[in-house]
């Protein structure tokens, strides 16, 4: 799915992530783990076609990243699951899920579906598999953290990329409700077989759902190996020193 | 990624503060606001002096005998003291005000329309970008709208009216013209700001999820800035309709023009009564703007 | 002062029921169909666009790209801007002399009993309401009527709705100032007074002072158009010249009168974003 052949960025001075090279096979669930500053939000937003590589070749699904732009073709390819304030908060629920489908929408639907909301039964169905199905007509600010999150998923599912990116996708909630919303991101992603990349705080959450663990520390590669293979040593070294602070309790 | 540049500022900043000396260094902008006052203080000693210097404008003269005689006839001739049946003592006389109100009301909903249709297609271009650059095309544009925009805010409804009435026919429209072109300037100005201050997570999520420009518009922009407008849009309507009295002078329609024309005739009890009328109206669209404002939220 | 603090608190937490997403459409198709209707008002057909219409537009749109620059016109120019400004600057600074006590009182600060308050706040916040209701022009052509044609027509015209609306603004800042630094006032063994002058007022004197600056600005427009009751300025003479249809002068008064309004604008928007600083 992804196809990295020393890739690096930096900003500035500081170097965000060293030459990197590593392949992401369909339908795998990587977490990318280390200390805050570590490289792993760099390397979302590169796997997301947000900015270009300074070096290196980056191909997503086969093809070259740089020439892929925001909107439709992208959008099929690959989703980001935000961490919470990517929805539209004045908006109703239904329509925030249904910006999922605007890339296969055009002008004039987009506009009537604002008026009586198109497509509804997708947007409810969505909406009952991430587990909120009476919200539907809510408006989002109303929602609490988890649900406008559960909303954000419901939009993906409706998106269906063959990639989903998370940058701390639990962050926002609390441990008992990050459990939860993340087994139902995973067992989502394991149903439609879609490729699962997220940077993780929580340690025994990345290892009980994830299939592989990418490990960054200073923007290099530390380890890359299952999850089932990573022992706490290594856990501890790649937190240990400066960053011991950083690590996330849940 | 501008975190670690601003952290740097801070802690140099930081630093600053604790070497320093023991005095606290004024505030960065405390230069010119003493300057300001000072420059305010003199422009306001200059004006007062010019206003006063002028014909009739002694302090004695404005509060003289006769002054205060004139002023007092002219209220009692108001409060139908020269009359035998005052004008609002006359239910042909109401029935007339009333008509000429709901003229009044409709130029105003006409003036308020104008201007937010202006301002719903000009606020993009005008606005800084809410993602990219521009090419030197938009920019063009920029520039062209933010000035259309400074033009019509600073020229007052009247002097608009006035030149409209070269070219349309004095009535409902060239007034409800010159109201909405000024309300247009002031309102861009606002929904640009609201625009600009936008949080662009939204609108970056739904980009990513493959809308195209103008879709995230509809879906980002759009719900976000749509309840400022709103009210910017219902306070600028009590704004326009004590305005519309001043356009309707210009020969316009409604009220003002009726004013103008009973001062001139010096029929003093109607003018009382279009002046009741008025207040009215003002007073109640204050009042629906403050209930249809409370829908807006 | 606790059970005054607590009824507007329970005000705000029943109001804070959000209306259902519905209203606002509603709203928006409300305000369409109001201006569908305003629309149905003009009387559309022939002779709303003069016959010669379009060559008069050309004609002032011509004007407005080589405006009158000669000595002459320059001269009347800056002496009609800175009578336009005096006025303004005369009649803003009355209004504010004003508003500030009308404010105080409409506010109802000053009174401890709720009774005197809430009759000082409703007789002087409908006395301040009145004011602004009529229009700057208007007061000006009942001033000219009542008391003759001079600079103070001018001056109390502006300064009348002026100290309504500035008035209304600072009682409605006043009210809100946050409680707990009065108390604090008030525990010190400070009297109501004493709280205003202590507590309230510097806490409202940045926002006054911003909002004060913007009706300076409005006030520059306001005494431009003071020309239609027959005093002079840059309205005058836009009318003067545009009664000789000298097009090109126009531009160079209103031309004066844009440069004069973003000037005062650019400064108190200096002066206001240091002050919230």
């Amino acid at each position: 799915m992804f196809a990295l052949e020393g890739v690096a960025k930096r900003y500035g001075p500081l170097e965000a992530l060293a030459p990197l090279t590593l392949t992401i096979a369909p339908g795998e669930r990587v977490a990318l783990m280390g200390p805050s500053g570590g490289g792993k939000t760099t390397l979302l937003n590169l796997l997301a076609a947000a900015f270009p590589p300074d070096a290196g070749r980056l191909s997503i699904a086969g093809r070259p990243a740089e020439g892929l732009r925001p909107g439709r073709e992208l959008a099929r390819l690959v989703g980001i699951m935000p961490q919470g304030f990517d929805l539209v908060p004045s908006l109703a629920v239904v329509h925030n899920v249904l910006a999922g489908r605007l890339g296969e929408w055009g002008f004039a639907r987009s506009l009537a579906s604002l008026v009586v909301p198109r497509e509804r039964e997708l947007a409810r169905t969505a909406l009952a598999r991430v587990g909120i199905p009476e919200k539907l007509y809510e408006r989002t600010e109303r929602l609490s953290g988890g649900e406008q999150q559960r909303v954000a998923l419901a939009r993906l599912l409706l998106q269906r990329p063959r990639a989903i990116l998370a940058d701390e996708p639990v962050s926002a909630v609390d441990p008992a409700r990050a459990e939860a919303l993340l087994a139902l991101l995973v067992g989502i992603v394991a149903e439609e077989g879609t490729t699962l990349v997220a940077s993780m705080h929580g340690v025994p959450l990345a290892l009980r759902h994830f299939s592989r663990v990418v490990a960054l520390r200073r923007g290099r590669l530390v380890f890359d190996r299952p999850s089932a293979a990573v022992t706490p040593e290594e856990i501890e070294a790649l937190y240990a020193l400066e960053d011991a602070g950083t690590r996330g309790v849940a | 990624m501008a975190r670690p540049a601003e952290a740097e500022a801070e802690a140099v900043a930081g630093v600053r503060t604790l070497a320093g000396t023991t005095s606290v260094p004024p505030p960065r902008g405390s230069r010119v606001l003493r300057l300001s006052a000072w420059a305010v203080a003199a422009l306001l000693v200059a004006s007062w002096a010019f206003v006063l210097s002028e014909e009739n404008a002694g302090v004695g003269e404005l509060l003289s005998a006769e002054t205060l005689a004139n002023a007092g006839r002219f209220l009692g001739r108001l409060a139908g003291a020269d009359e035998d049946e005052p004008a609002f003592l006359n239910a042909a006389g109401w029935a007339e005000a009333g008509r000429l109100a709901w003229q009044t009301l409709a130029m105003s909903v006409l003036a308020i329309g104008f201007a937010a249709v202006g301002t719903l297609l000009t606020t993009m271009a005008g606005s800084r970008p809410v993602e990219g650059r521009r090419g030197w095309g938009g920019q063009l544009l920029f520039a062209a709208v933010r000035l259309s925009w400074v033009f019509a805010r600073a020229v007052p409804e009247l002097v608009w009216a006035l030149l409209i009435v070269f070219v349309l026919a004095p009535g409902i429209l060239a007034g409800a013209l010159a109201l909405g072109l000024h309300t247009f300037g002031v309102l861009a100005k606002l929904c640009a700001e609201v625009v600009e201050g936008l949080d662009r997570r939204p609108l970056r999520a739904v980009r990513a999820a493959g809308a195209s420009r103008a879709q995230a518009l509809l879906y980002a922009v759009l719900p976000s800035a749509l309840p400022s407008f709103l009210t910017f849009l219902l306070y600028r309507w009590e704004v326009i309709i004590r305005t519309t009295i001043v356009v309707g002078f210009v020969g316009a329609a409604g009220l003002g023009r009726e004013f103008r024309l009973r001062m001139s005739y010096l029929h003093y009890t109607d003018v009382a009564l279009l002046l009741l009328v008025y207040v009215g109206l003002v007073l109640a669209v204050d009042a629906v703007g403050v209930g249809l404002r409370r829908l807006a939220r | 002062m606790a059970s005054g603090a607590t009824a507007p608190g329970i005000r705000a937490l029943r109001s804070r029921r959000r209306p259902p997403l519905h209203r606002r459409g509603l709203l928006t198709l409300l305000l369409v169909s109001a201006f569908g209707w305003s629309l149905t008002a003009v009387p559309w057909g022939a002779g709303l666009v003069h016959a010669n219409g379009a060559a008069v537009i050309g004609r002032i749109l011509g004007a407005l790209l080589r405006p009158d620059l000669s000595a002459g016109t320059l001269r009347i120019a800056l002496a009609a801007t800175w009578r336009t400004f005096a006025y303004a600057t005369a009649g803003v600074s009355l209004a504010i002399a004003l508003a500030v006590p009308a404010g105080v009182l409409a506010s109802g600060v000053l009174a401890r009993r709720p009774g005197v308050r809430a009759v000082s706040a409703t007789a002087f916040r409908a006395g301040l309401g009145g004011l602004r209701a009529i229009h700057e022009l208007v007061w000006a052509w009942l001033f000219v009527a009542a008391i003759g044609l001079s600079p103070w027509v001018a001056v109390l015209a502006l300064a009348l709705p002026y100290a309504g609306i500035l008035g209304r603004v600072l009682a409605d800042m006043l009210d809100d100032v946050p409680a707990a630094p009065l108390r604090a006032l008030r525990a010190a063994g400070a009297r109501e007074w004493q709280v205003l002058l202590y507590g309230r007022l510097p806490m409202v004197r940045a926002n006054m002072v911003g909002y004060a600056l913007y009706r300076w600005e409005c006030g520059i427009r306001s005494a431009a158009i003071m020309s239609f009751v027959g005093l002079g300025g840059l309205g005058y003479q836009i009318q003067l010249s545009l009664d000789d249809l000298r097009f090109r002068e126009v531009w160079t008064f209103v031309g004066c009168l844009v440069a004069l309004v973003v000037l005062v604008d650019l400064w108190s928007g200096a002066v206001r974003r240091r002050l919230s600083a």
